[in-house]
């Protein structure tokens, strides 16, 4: 009982009332390296207080410390955190570098972060130098592939521009997105992918009419510089996304950007050179005259007619592949940045050009950015940040993937053998291809698939202590910011191509404007105060409002002049416009507790509103979460050197989403018909008032140090349930409806186990070595379901593989039919586990060499690629003899599922970086003290991958993630464009 | 003091941002379509108009499937589509029909059309805008364009039947409760049911205009009287099916039938290049390489010389062939090769005429040789021959004249020549058991029966079963 007031007492009144105390005294002091030399920006806090200061130029400090209070906390990144005793007299600070990432803080709540080694979530995070310091994918979406444990990213497309899905911690929903929510310096931002209409009738004819599902488009986070980025955040499920309530049910990637440092201005000129190539062709199968018998000519070509222009070549193949792809694509990335700063002011800017060209002629990406970053202490109450960020960037992507008219080139390829001469004529004519409607190598030249993005992104903050009083403070946070972005899609096919000649209106041009505003401000009161001493309690309640609008419009002519670009006078105009918008607006308390490091919780509760509910637009939803973490290895009784850390944790969160705007509404579609206008009623029916599906996950976890933190160990199971996720309702189409659009229809299971060890295995003058080994899994199970078994729309091509969701399976799966021609579930689109190990190494002083290598096994891809190619003839094993006595090109169009569902498993070296740094010695003589550093490199992206995959790529995905089926629509390999290496020479100054 | 007041200013902060209108959030109106919720109670005249020609516009939907796949399992046409082997592997039934897979367009779309038809005519029912006579012409309207298009997707389902009730739009949720699969003659008395209240419902509107527009298509028929006439041409249909001869005697008699007039009356379906509408999707040009309609490799050599209908100049050219010779033979691996193509069409807009003349006369000379009146039916027959080029029966086929069964064949002929690519030719030799004459190209070929019912529909059954 006298434990009770004297303990817990002060703690209760610590929560409501700030704590009256009296004199503060000023210390002063001093940080440095091991080596001696100052460091300056370094972050020095009075423990169990709001007071803190950073370190000047020359690493001297002073800050004033409430009386009761007498440890200091010093912080840098880089370097182990120290709490240091207050003294009288000048404290010198000596800072030991740090091997581990313990002390690198992570995303707690809207407002708040904490030291990892404080966290009780596993939150991936990813430091700049791990982003982009081995080598430069020249888009975020390939910079983050292999590094995030628990995720499962797969590209759209091997075309320049990315498009990517990231799948975090299995499946977050069905109908939906599965992509996680941005958040960039704070602020959500767009990362969708528009519609180019490059998929439609028109163009490839890949789907009827609704541009987007198969139009393989880039994510609009492919935008940002991965070069700005100083870290990657990611909030994997519910137990850490919880923050984000009604946004998150998929997780949240919070990328924080560069700032600038205190010290005197730096600046830094990056040049990259490099090239890129194809990284596997897939080859043709020779021809014989027994095999055009066999096959019975070649496709759409008769025996005849076949065996004639076999004769004719008189033994000359072509490779086609080599022809379209052989190209070698040039890199060139510069980038120029200027930093520094002083104790109020620090900046950070940066521009870059980025340009890539493709593997195929007159493919490419290129990207111009600049940024400013701006940080100042108006005085010791307030301070604000702003960031802004312009960018402009164009992509030439090619036409590949599904096609039903002859205009995507790797659908095409399969059917044409290798004894046909394809070439551009020296007068520049094509050949016409015999049995083919169109000859590719004139899609190279002439068609066009581009687009071009001009992106605002905006943010600043203003933190305000309005008042401070011992060792309690209260803090008032805003934060605002908005994305704003116009992408202009143009796809092109000149009237005159040789497809056209069957086509009534000949030619045709959709011209498209994607304009996304997204908007977002908070405001927080953060009240922070310490009891007993050690006891440290953070309150906050938080508003927020974001706004999302996104207006997206077409048009598109059919019928063309010769030149023509303008759609408006053509012979048939069509043209479209969607508009989307949702607004949430959500309030949010937390309750943080902090035991002297030793315990550590935290509670927290969400409310939300939202407008994709339809009519219960104004109704509240509530998202709960708690955490706690306990390091043993802080209580006094803990004394081995051997264990530095023992950390049990656990989590709990709830987050939700809306898989789409449009499901609260049903339509009445207009059309015109003889003149007249008409309206017809809608096959699908919205229901309007929807409730959003709710994903809950519990996560437990143990970190583990090992000498002094040299050796770490994380460990971490989860469990995500999504209650009530939201599907189509597809009704007995006899009744003349398709379905509901979303329905709640049943519960879906995650678990998986993510555990990452790092070490640092050899530290020595002349030879360091860390290494890094992540290993994650996860299995999803539908756990109810009110609904018949269900084929998931664009999860697949019917018998070809898709996937289907069925009680006590996983949605993941592919179902096909077996031999018997019954239908069976075949093999899982999820790998058994995914395992990615990073080495760095410095040897020899002044070299670093940096390895990434990625594995995922046993997830399986549906993939026809194959089967187009066994369909005309040209896969190169197309003539060996199988079980039947027919060739295995032929046995392989069975329908049987084996036949198309492959293993798709892979060993990948992504990441190869080997470095110089010249020694500092050596630049002083050479250039004086004008030139500060210098490093030279080579790297390499995708460089080997170890697979016996059939395919371009592995990590595959024919169908659009951001729209369409969405989350389940993986794995489908349908005549991809084929994956690129990247080559870099790197060239780094700093002034 | 000074401590209560900040508390104060910080409340009062708080109640500021949750009155403000940052938390403020309104209902969004649809930005991208109005809602059916608009027109099912109290619709304005103009809004039952609308839905009215989007009934008529919706007619056609399922055209293309209807007839192609019906075609290719009737053998007439191969549809030989370069990029998906499955129309032209499944249809000939060399790999089992999917009943998830993609040959299922048809049946979506004849119901959704009962559907929208029933939408259309309860809205009417549910508005004070309209008369009671204009009432029922909706209604009659409705119920027989439901009879029309759920007669082609019985056809397809064969003895699968259809589901003869669907929803009840006036009570709520009674769309998650289709009724039970009836079989095929159970659900031919459900389509004459719908018609032949289509008829009184149009009786009972009497002499007073549909309060929608009638589009070009209908021509003479676009009147209450004149669409009484192809209310009793689906009704002849429906009564063929039955093999109800009187009946279909006396519909035709009452439909726009006649016997010596131009065969190609009847109502079309319209197309344009303008946007919100469609175009033909039959329509092919010449020599198409990626999606060609390929006449099966025995409709030429089996026709008689002369006949019109397959040599000379093709429609698309003016002509009356429906058929032309490519100048690329082309054919799926291993298929005897095929010198023709569907040609029916001269341009992409031309429309397509769904129930003729020529059909009505060729129902009259059935059920006449049915009812063993067969001079009758030769004059009708000699009327089909001779305005497509051909002799009359007493000098071409002396033989057949006063012989039944060879008659039966000579009408099936000229049904399978006078109504190539109309969805026909399959069902015929169904209904008089000879699928198994039917052509194969490939030895590995086999000719279904009918279609399965859609998985869609299977698995709706197994978890609601149907009362």
């Amino acid at each position: 009982m006298r434990k009770f007031f004297g303990t817990w007492l002060p703690v209760l009144l610590g929560l409501v009332m700030p704590m009256l105390v009296a004199a503060q005294q000023t210390v002063k002091g001093r940080i440095t390296d091991p080596a001696g030399n100052p460091l300056p920006g370094a972050t020095i806090q009075v423990r169990g207080t709001q007071q803190s200061t950073q370190s000047d130029e020359k690493g001297n400090f002073s800050i004033s410390v409430p009386a009761g209070s007498n440890r200091l906390e010093v912080s840098f990144v880089g370097f182990q955190t120290q709490v240091v005793p207050i003294r009288t007299g000048e404290l010198l600070i000596q800072l030991k570098e740090d091997d581990s990432n313990l002390n690198e803080v992570v995303v707690t709540g809207l407002a708040s972060t904490i030291k990892k080694s404080n966290a009780a979530n596993s939150v991936a995070r990813i430091s700049a130098k791990e982003l982009t310091g081995s080598t430069r994918p020249p888009t975020l979406d390939g910079a983050i592939s292999g590094k995030i444990p628990g995720a499962q990213i797969t590209a759209n497309s091997g075309a320049p521009g990315g498009g990517v899905s990231i799948r975090l911690r299995g499946v977050s929903t069905v109908a939906g997105s599965s992509q996680p929510l941005f958040v960039i310096d704070g602020v959500i931002v767009n990362n969708e992918q528009f519609a180019t209409g490059t998929g439609t009738r028109a163009f490839t004819g890949a789907t009827s009419l609704d541009a987007g599902t198969q139009d393989q488009a880039p994510n609009r986070i492919a935008d940002i510089n991965p070069a700005d980025i100083e870290s990657v955040e990611v909030l994997k499920g519910p137990s850490a996304s919880a923050i984000y309530g009604s946004r998150a049910g998929a997780g949240v990637i919070v990328i924080t950007t560069k700032r600038g440092k205190t010290g005197k201005a730096r600046i830094t000129l990056n040049q990259d050179a490099g090239f890129t190539k194809a990284s596997k062709f897939l080859g043709s199968s020779n021809w014989s005259r027994e095999k055009i018998e066999t096959y019975g000519g070649a496709y759409n070509i008769s025996e005849e007619e076949a065996l004639d222009l076999f004769e004719a070549a008189n033994g000359r193949t072509w490779d086609y592949e080599k022809m379209i792809w052989g190209h070698t694509g040039k890199i060139n990335n510069t980038g120029l940045n200027i930093s520094g700063g002083n104790d109020r002011t620090r900046y950070y800017i940066a521009g870059a050009y980025q340009r890539e060209t493709g593997i195929q002629k007159r493919t490419g990406y290129t990207r111009k950015s600049f940024r400013m970053n701006l940080d100042h202490k108006l005085n010791d109450r307030i301070d604000f940040k702003v960031s802004s960020n312009f960018i402009n960037s164009y992509a030439s992507r090619g036409f590949t993937g599904n096609d039903n008219r002859g205009v995507s080139l790797t659908y095409h390829l399969p059917y044409i053998p290798n004894f046909l001469n394809i070439a551009r004529r020296p007068d520049g004519s094509y050949p016409q291809v015999p049995g083919r409607a169109q000859n590719p190598m004139e899609i190279v030249d002439r068609a066009e698939n581009i687009e071009k993005t001009n992106r605002f992104l905006n943010s600043g903050e203003m933190n305000v202590k309005l008042f401070t009083r011992g060792k309690s403070t209260l803090k008032l946070g805003l934060r605002g910011g908005v994305d704003y972005l116009v992408s202009e899609p143009t796809v092109y096919l000149p009237e005159d191509l040789q497809l056209m000649e069957e086509v009534a209106l000949k030619g045709s041009i959709r011209l498209t404007t994607n304009k996304s505003r997204y908007t977002y401000m908070q405001a927080g009161l953060n009240f922070n105060t310490t009891v007993a001493n050690n006891l440290e309690l953070t309150s906050a309640l938080v508003f927020l409002r974001d706004d999302q609008r996104t207006d997206q419009s077409y048009i598109q002519g059919e019928g063309l002049l010769p030149a023509q670009r303008n759609p408006s006078i053509a012979q048939r105009v069509t043209s479209g416009n969607i508009i989307n918008r949702s607004s949430v607006v959500a309030f949010d308390a937390s309750q943080e507790l902090n035991w002297d490091d030793k315990v550590i919780g935290r509670v927290g509760v969400r409310a939300d509103k939202s407008t994709l509910s339809g009519l219960n637009f104004d109704k509240y939803y509530y998202y709960p979460r708690a955490a706690v973490a306990i390091n043993v290895a802080n209580f006094g009784f803990w004394n081995t050197d051997l264990i530095s850390q023992v950390k049990p944790r656990a989590a709990y969160g709830e987050a939700s989403g809306f898989p789409s705007f449009d499901a609260v509404y049903s339509n009445l579609l207009g059309v015109n018909y003889g003149g007249e206008l008409g309206s017809i009623s809608p096959i699908l029916l919205g229901l309007s008032a929807l409730d959003p599906e709710r994903a809950q996950e519990i996560e437990f976890g143990l970190d583990l140090g090992f000498l002094q933190n040299r050796v770490t160990l994380e460990a971490t199971w989860y469990s995500k349930k999504v209650k009530d996720f939201l599907y189509p309702y597809t009704l007995a189409p006899g009744t003349g409806v398709s379905s509901i659009k979303l329905f709640p229809v049943g519960d879906l299971v995650n678990r998986g186990i993510e555990i990452g060890l790092n070490a640092q295995i050899i530290k020595r003058v002349n030879l360091e070595w860390s290494s890094s080994l992540q290993f994650w899994n996860n299995r999803t199970e539908v756990t109810r379901l009110n609904i018949p078994p269900s084929y998931v729309a664009n999860s697949g091509f019917g018998t070809y593989g898709r996937k289907r969701i069925a009680l006590g399976t996983s949605p993941t799966a592919w179902w096909g039919v077996d031999t018997a021609g019954n239908t069976i579930n075949y093999k899982d689109y999820q790998p058994d586990f995914q395992l990615s190990w990073n080495n760095n190494i410095r040897f020899a002083k002044n070299f670093d060499f940096n390895m990434l290598w990625h594995t995922s096994q046993g997830g399986y891809n549906a993939s026809l690629t194959r089967l187009l190619k066994d369909e005309g003839g040209t896969t190169k094993d197309w003539s060996t003899i199988g079980k039947s006595g027919d060739p295995v090109g032929i046995e392989r169009q069975g329908s049987e599922i084996t036949n198309f569902v492959f293993d798709a498993s892979y060993i990948r070296l992504r990441e190869l970086g080997l470095y110089y740094t010249v020694p500092a010695k050596l630049l002083e003589t050479g250039f004086g003290k004008v030139v500060q550093s210098v490093r030279l490199g080579f790297s390499a992206q995708n460089l080997v991958t170890i697979t016996d995959y059939y395919g371009y790529d592995p990590e595959v995905s024919n169908f659009n993630t951001g729209n369409a089926g969405g989350a389940l629509t993986g794995g489908v390999d349908l005549a991809p464009f084929p994956l690129a290496k990247r080559y870099f020479f790197h060239l780094n100054i700093g002034l | 003091m000074k401590r209560m007041y900040k508390c104060q200013l910080l409340l009062i902060a708080l109640a500021a941002v949750q009155m403000s209108s940052c938390t403020k959030t309104d209902y969004v109106p649809n930005p991208n379509a109005p809602t059916q919720e608009s027109v099912l109670r109290n619709a304005t005249r103009q809004q039952i108009s609308q839905l009215g020609v989007g009934v008529q516009s919706v007619i056609r939907d399922g055209v293309f499937s209807f007839r192609t796949w019906s075609g290719s399992i009737g053998r007439e046409v191969v549809y030989f589509a370069q990029t998906e082997s499955r129309y032209y592997r499944e249809l000939q039934g060399e790999i089992p029909l999917d009943a998830a897979g993609i040959m299922y367009g048809w049946y979506s779309n004849f119901n959704q059309t009962r559907r929208r038809a029933e939408i259309m005519l309860q809205s009417a029912a549910n508005t004070a805008a309209l008369s009671d006579a204009e009432k029922a012409a909706a209604k009659g309207f409705g119920k027989t364009v439901q009879a029309y298009v759920m007669l082609n997707a019985l056809n397809m389902m064969g003895s699968n039947g259809i589901r003869t009730s669907f929803t009840d739009l006036s009570s709520e949720g009674d769309l998650l409760k289709p009724g039970c699969f009836k079989n095929y003659t159970e659900s031919l008395t459900y389509l004459k049911g719908l018609v032949e209240d289509g008829l009184a419902d149009l009786a009972q509107a009497g002499t007073t205009e549909f309060p929608f527009a009638m589009v070009d298509g209908w021509g003479d028929l676009a009147s209450i009287e004149g669409f009484k006439k192809f209310n009793r041409a689906v009704a002849a249909r429906i009564a063929l099916y039955q093999q109800d001869w009187n009946s279909l005697e006396t519909a035709l008699n009452q439909s726009f039938m006649d016997l010596d007039g131009d065969l190609n009356e009847g109502p079309s379906f319209l197309y344009s290049n303008v946007l919100g509408d469609e175009t033909n999707p039959i329509w092919r040009s010449f020599d198409n390489n990626s999606t060609p309609i390929l006449v099966q490799a025995d409709f030429v050599p089996e026709a008689e010389a002369g006949d019109k209908r397959v040599f000379g100049v093709s429609m698309a050219e003016g002509g009356m062939s429906r058929i032309r010779q490519r100048t690329t033979p082309t054919a799926p691996p291993d298929y005897p090769v095929m010198t023709h193509e569907v040609q029916m069409f001269p341009t992409n807009t031309a429309p397509v005429k769904f129930l003729r003349n020529e059909e009505l006369i060729l129902m009259y000379a059935e059920a006449k040789l049915q009812k063993d009146e067969l001079a009758a039916a030769v004059t009708a027959l000699d009327y089909i021959r001779t305005q497509n080029g051909l002799a009359a029966l007493a000098t071409a086929k002396p033989g057949v004249i006063g012989n039944k069964n060879a008659l039966i064949d000579e009408l099936l002929h000229q049904r399978r020549y006078s109504l190539f690519m109309e969805g026909h030719r399959w069902f015929d030799m169904r209904r008089y058991n000879k699928l198994n004459t039917l052509p194969l190209d490939k030895p590995t070929h086999s000719v279904f029966e009918k279609f399965h019912i859609p998985r869609a529909e299977a698995d709706w059954d197994i978890v609601n079963p149907c009362q």
